[in-house]
C-alpha cells in the first residue's frame, strides 16, 4: 500500500549548501542515502546503505542519515529560496535519489515551479519512477559507466539494459540533460568503452534535442578517504595509479557530432 | 575580460624587495632628535615638526636600478623626540592610546595630488597671518617646518636622478609633491614620498584610502592623450605596491605584517553613483600578480558591482593573501549616517588598518579604544542569576537584562577610560587633512569626524553559550544551575556529559536557527544602546561606535594581556574550555561544525548593522578545492554578491589547504612565503607563535 505522502519519509546523509560541482549557480545539493549500485570506485560509501549508520574518524563519530518528512525537507529547502531562486536551485544526488523514488517525487513536486531542481543519476530505477522524477526535474546529470554489459555488471553489480533503457526515455523527453562520465583507469576509459560511447550517443540519442553536452569527470584519487569510517576496506578492482586516457577532443567530437545529428 | 600582467622590470623590482636588497642602503644611524629638541627646549608641536625634518634631512637618496618610483628609507629607527619619562609626563591625567602618536587614519590623498604639498604653507601662513594668535602660529611653523623638509628631500632626490641621468625621475621629482601632479607617474610617485614620510614621521598603519578613485582623473588623462597605455598604468600601480613592502619589517605592529597599509577600491562616489572604473580591475590583477601581504586590499561592494570585477577579487582570494576584503555599501553607508557622518562623507568610507570604517581626510576617529566581551557578560549574567541557593525564581529573560547591564558598564568603563585621550601634534599629518588646515587646529586637536571606536569581541560564544543555557536550564530543565556553574568553575574536568551535551545538542551562531542568532542580535542591540547615549561624548569626542570585530581580543578575553582593562573569562556555556580562543570578528564559535556558508552569512545578516558601524568582518574559510575550475571561482563571485544582498556589512574570504599549513608548520624553511589572514590583516604564516599557527590550522579544518 503506497503511504499517503504526508507521512512518506526519505532518509538524507548530508545537505551542503554552496555545492560547487552539482549544477548552475548557487546550489544546496541533498545527498538522499541508499544505492542499487556497487560501483568499485564510490567515493560516498556513507550512500549506500539505506539505512542511518555512524562514521567514525578521529575528530569522534556521527550518525549519517536523518529522516525527514516531505514537507520538513521542502521547508529546509524553501528557508534557502532568497539565495537559491535567482541563478542557483536544489540538487538531489546520493546515493541514487530515486532509490527512495516516492519520497523523492513527492518532495520535487512541492519544489517544482520555486526552485530549479537539478538530478544527478545513476539512471538505475523502475522506468515509471525515472519517467515522473525526470519529468519533474529542470535537468539531469546521467552518468554514464561502462556500456559493455558484462563489464557494467562487474563493476557496478547491476545490468546495464534498464539504465540505458531510461537514458533513451529521458533523451526523447527531457528535460536538458547533460552526460557524465567518471574517467576511472582502465575501466570507463579505454579505446573501447570510449567507442562504445560514441556509438551508443550517435544511434540511440540526440533525439528530442535535450542533450547538452557531455562532461568528464577525472578520477578522485581521495575515492577511499570514507571507507575506513563506515567500517570498510576500499579495494577497488582497477590500479587508481594508472594515467587516465583522457581524450578530451575525442568526447568533443562525439558530442558534437550528436548534437549535428 | 583584459588581465594586466607586469613586466620583467616588475618581476625584478619584486624579487629584489623579496630578497630584500634594498635593506642593504640601510644605516646604522639613529638622528639625534631628543638631544636637538631638549637642547632647543621645543614645545611639542616643534618637537613632532622637528622629527620630520631631522628625519628627512638624515636621508640619502638612494634610486635603486630599475626604479621609476623612487623613495627608499635609509635610516631604519624613528626616534622620539621625548625621553620616556618626558612622554610619561605629557599623558600626565590623560589616557594614552597605543604608543601614542596618531595612527590608523588616511590622509586626503586626493588633496595632495590635485593641490601639491606646497600650498598647505601658503594655506596656513595666510590664515595665520589674517587671524593671528599663538595657536595659529605655531600651526602655520610647524606645518611649514614638515612641509619643507618633505620638498627638501624630494628636492634631493631630484638632484640625485640628475646626477645618474635618471632624468624623467628627476623631472617628476622636480614637479611633486612640491605641486599638483600632471601624470599618473607624477601622481603616483607623490603619494608614494609623501606617505612615506608619514611613516618617518613616526606614524603607523598610514592608510592609503580610496586608491581607484583619486588616482583615476590621471590614468584616464594619459591614457586618453596617448602617454600611457593601460598596461603602463598597471606597471606603476604594480611597482608602487611592490614599493609598499619595503619597509615592512619596520613597521609596528602586534605582529608582523600589521602594517595597517589598508587600500580601498569599489563602491559609490561622494554622490552615490557606481564608481568601479578600470583602476579597480587593475589593482587587482596587479596584487595578484605581485603576490605580497601590502597593501592590504578592500573591496566595496553595491548591487551595482560588475560580475567580472566580483569575479577577478574571487580570483585573488584564490592565492590566499587573505584579501579582498568586502565592505557592503547599501549596509555601511546608511550606519555611518545614523551615526552622524554627512551622508556624502559617509560615501567616501574606507577602511583602517584591519576593517574599521573610516573617511579619509575628515576622519580622526580613534577606532578601537578596546573591547566589549560578550562572553564574560554573558558569563557574569549566568553567575549573578544562578549565585543564589535554589534560583526557581530566575527566567531566562532576567538573564539577558542582567547581561545587558553588564554590557553598558563595560562601554561605560571603556569611555571613561579613554575619553580624555591626547593625541600627539601631527603637523605633516595635519596638512594631508582636508580642510584641516583652512578651518581647524593641529590634527591631534581634532578633525571633522572624531568618534571612539569598540569592538565587539567574542559575540558568537556569547550567544551560544546563552543560547545553551537557555535550552538545558530553561527550557528542558534538565541541567541544574549549579551544575553548570560548577562545570565551568572546574573547568569541565568532571563532566565531559555536560561538556558534549554543551558543544553538540546546543543551537549555534552560525545554523541560521534564530535560537542562538536572536540571542546574537540582542547582545549587539545591547551595546548599541550603550553606545547611543554618548551623544556626544565629550566636548573633544563625539559618539561611541559599536563595531563586530575583535582584534587580538578573541586571544586577550580568553588569556588575558597586561594592562587590559577587559575582563577575562574561564570556561564558557557554549563548551569552550579555559584559555580557548574565542571565534574571531564574526565567525561561528571555534570547532562548531555548521551547516555552511548560506547560514553563517543568513546568522549574521540579523545583526542591526545601522547601529553597529565601527566594522568587523564575517570570517569566512574556503577549502582550495574552492577554487579548482572557473565555474566555481564565479560561485565565490556569487557568494560575495550574496553576502551582499542578504545585508551582511562586511566579510573576509580565506582559502588554504589544511595539508599546506600543517607542513609549513613542520617545515618553515619550505613555506617562507605562505600568507595567511591573521584578523585584520595578512601575515606570513612562518612568522606567527606557535598557537596561532594552531588556531588557523583548526579554523581551516572547519573551512568549506
Amino acid at each position: 500500500m503506497k503511504k499517503d505522502a504526508e507521512e512518506l519519509t526519505g532518509l538524507v546523509f548530508d545537505i551542503k549548501e554552496f555545492a560547487l560541482f552539482d549544477g548552475p549557480g548557487l546550489r544546496c545539493t541533498v545527498f538522499l542515502k541508499g544505492c542499487p549500485l556497487r560501483c568499485s570506485w564510490c567515493h560516498n560509501p556513507e550512500g549506500i546503505k539505506p539505512t542511518p549508520e555512524y562514521m567514525k574518524s578521529a575528530s569522534g563519530k556521527r550518525l549519517a542519515g536523518r529522516y525527514y518528512s516531505v514537507s520538513e525537507l521542502a521547508g529546509k529547502l524553501f528557508s534557502y529560496e532568497g539565495i537559491l531562486k535567482d541563478a542557483g536551485g536544489v540538487s538531489f544526488s546520493g546515493g541514487e535519489p530515486l532509490f527512495q523514488a516516492d519520497f523523492l517525487i513527492e518532495t520535487m513536486r512541492r519544489l517544482k515551479g520555486r526552485l530549479h531542481i537539478l538530478l544527478q543519476t545513476s539512471g538505475c530505477a523502475e522506468a515509471q519512477d525515472f519517467a515522473a522524477v525526470t519529468d519533474l526535474a529542470d535537468t539531469v546529470y546521467f552518468d554514464l559507466k561502462v556500456m559493455n554489459p558484462a563489464l557494467h555488471r562487474r563493476f557496478t553489480g547491476v545490468d546495464n539494459a534498464g539504465i540505458l533503457d531510461n537514458l533513451k526515455r529521458l533523451d526523447r523527453s527531457g528535460p536538458v540533460y547533460r552526460l557524465r562520465v567518471p574517467m576511472i583507469p582502465g575501466v570507463t576509459d579505454t579505446i573501447e568503452n570510449y567507442d562504445d560511447i560514441r556509438s551508443f550517443i550517435k544511434n540511440n540519442l540526440n533525439t528530442g534535442g535535450y542533450l547538452d553536452g557531455l562532461d568528464l569527470l577525472p578520477y578522485n584519487p581521495a575515492a577511499g578517504g570514507k571507507y575506513e569510517a563506515v567500517g570498510r576496506k576500499f579495494e577497488p578492482e582497477f590500479d587508481e595509479q594508472a594515467k587516465t586516457r583522457v581524450n578530451p577532443d575525442f568526447f568533443l567530437s562525439v558530442v558534437k557530432e550528436a548534437k549535428s545529428l | 575580460m583584459t588581465n594586466y600582467a607586469v613586466g620583467e622590470r616588475i618581476i625584478n623590482l619584486r624579487d629584489s624587495v623579496a630578497k630584500g636588497e634594498h635593506r642593504r642602503v640601510r644605516v646604522d644611524y639613529v638622528p639625534h632628535v631628543l638631544d636637538i629638541c631638549n637642547k632647543l627646549g621645543l614645545d611639542w608641536p616643534r618637537r613632532a615638526s622637528k622629527l620630520t625634518a631631522m628625519m628627512c634631512e638624515t636621508e640619502t637618496p638612494v634610486i635603486l636600478p630599475g626604479e621609476r618610483l623612487v623613495f627608499t628609507r635609509t635610516i631604519p629607527a624613528v626616534p622620539m623626540y621625548y625621553s620616556p619619562e618626558q612622554w610619561k609626563q605629557k599623558f600626565e591625567g590623560r589616557s594614552m592610546h597605543e604608543s601614542g602618536i596618531i595612527s590608523n587614519i588616511c590622509a586626503d590623498w586626493g588633496m595632495l595630488l590635485r593641490e601639491g604639498l606646497a600650498r598647505r604653507k601658503d594655506v596656513i601662513n595666510a590664515r595665520y597671518i589674517g587671524e593671528g594668535g599663538e595657536k595659529l602660529k605655531i600651526l602655520s611653523e610647524t606645518v611649514t617646518e614638515a612641509v619643507d623638509a618633505v620638498l627638501s628631500l624630494a628636492g634631493r632626490y631630484r638632484k640625485k636622478a640628475e646626477e645618474i641621468g635618471e632624468l624623467e625621475i628627476a623631472k617628476t621629482m622636480a614637479a611633486v609633491p612640491y605641486g599638483p601632479a600632471h601624470s599618473f607617474r607624477e601622481a603616483i610617485q607623490s603619494l608614494k614620498f609623501v606617505h612615506s614620510a608619514l611613516w618617518m614621521s613616526g606614524h603607523y598603519h598610514v592608510g592609503l584610502g580610496r586608491f581607484d578613485q583619486y588616482m583615476w582623473p590621471y590614468a584616464l588623462a594619459d591614457v586618453e592623450s596617448g602617454a600611457l597605455t593601460w598596461s603602463g598604468v598597471a606597471d606603476y600601480v604594480a611597482e608602487f605596491f611592490v614599493s609598499l613592502n619595503k619597509d615592512s619589517d619596520l613597521y609596528p605592529g602586534v605582529q608582523q605584517g600589521d602594517n595597517g597599509q589598508s587600500l580601498m577600491i569599489g563602491g559609490v562616489d561622494r554622490d552615490g553613483k557606481t564608481s568601479v572604473n578600470k583602476l579597480s580591475y587593475i589593482v587587482l590583477d596587479v596584487t595578484r600578480a605581485i603576490r605580497f601581504i601590502d597593501p592590504k586590499i578592500n573591496l566595496r561592494i553595491t548591487p551595482d558591482t560588475p560580475r567580472d570585477l566580483l569575479f577577478k577579487a574571487a580570483e585573488l582570494t584564490k592565492i590566499g593573501l587573505g584579501f579582498p576584503q568586502y565592505s557592503n555599501d547599501s549596509v555601511v553607508i546608511p550606519g555611518l549616517a545614523n551615526m552622524g557622518y554627512e551622508l556624502e562623507d559617509a560615501r567616501d568610507y574606507s577602511v583602517a588598518a584591519c576593517w574599521e570604517f573610516l573617511i579619509p581626510g575628515r576622519g580622526m576617529d580613534v577606532v578601537n579604544i578596546g573591547a566589549v566581551s560578550f562572553p564574560y557578560a554573558a558569563d557574569f549574567a549566568l553567575r549573578e542569576a544562578f549565585k543564589a541557593e535554589s534560583p526557581k525564581g530566575e527566567t531566562f529573560s532576567r538573564i539577558m537584562e542582567i547581561c545587558r547591564k553588564n554590557i553598558e558598564r563595560q562601554v561605560d568603563k571603556l569611555v571613561e577610560a579613554k575619553k580624555n585621550i591626547l593625541l600627539p601634534p601631527a603637523p605633516l599629518y595635519s596638512a594631508l587633512m582636508t580642510d584641516q588646515l583652512e578651518t581647524r587646529g593641529d590634527i591631534s586637536e581634532g578633525g571633522k569626524y572624531n568618534n571612539l571606536g569598540i569592538h565587539g569581541s567574542g559575540s558568537a560564544n556569547a550567544a551560544d553559550a546563552l543560547a545553551a543555557a537557555r535550552k538545558f536550564v530553561f527550557d528542558e530543565a534538565s541541567v541544574k544551575p549549579a551544575r553548570l556553574l560548577y562545570a565551568l568553575d572546574s573547568n569541565f574536568a568532571q563532566d565531559d556529559e555536560l561538556l558534549l551535551m554543551l558543544r553538540e545538542n546546543a543551537p549555534k551562531t552560525g545554523n541560521n536557527e534564530d535560537a542562538a542568532d536572536n540571542i546574537l542580535r540582542e547582545l549587539f542591540d545591547y551595546f548599541a544602546e550603550a553606545c547611543e547615549k554618548y551623544k556626544p561624548v565629550n566636548e573633544r569626542w563625539q559618539r561611541a561606535r559599536p563595531g563586530s570585530g575583535s582584534a587580538m581580543y578573541y586571544v586577550w578575553l580568553a588569556r588575558g594581556r597586561k594592562g587590559m582593562l577587559e575582563p577575562v573569562v574561564g570556561a564558557t556555556a557554549d563548551g569552550r574550555r579555559k584559555g580557548d580562543f574565542f571565534s574571531s570578528s564574526l565567525a561561528p564559535s571555534q570547532g562548531v561544525k555548521v551547516t555552511g556558508p548560506f547560514s553563517i552569512l543568513q546568522s549574521f545578516s540579523k545583526i542591526d548593522y545601522a547601529r553597529v558601524c565601527n566594522g568587523g568582518p564575517i570570517t569566512l574559510e574556503l577549502s582550495d578545492t574552492v577554487f579548482r575550475s572557473e565555474d566555481s571561482i564565479g560561485k565565490v563571485a556569487d557568494l560575495v554578491a550574496l553576502f551582499g544582498r542578504l545585508g551582511c556589512q562586511q566579510m573576509q574570504l580565506n582559502t588554504l589547504s589544511v595539508e599546506e599549513l600543517t607542513d609549513a608548520k613542520r617545515h618553515p624553511e619550505k613555506h617562507r612565503n605562505l600568507v595567511v589572514r591573521v584578523w585584520g590583516w595578512s601575515g606570513y604564516f612562518c612568522e606567527l607563535s606557535e598557537e596561532y599557527q594552531d588556531h588557523i590550522i583548526k579554523r581551516h579544518m572547519l573551512a568549506v
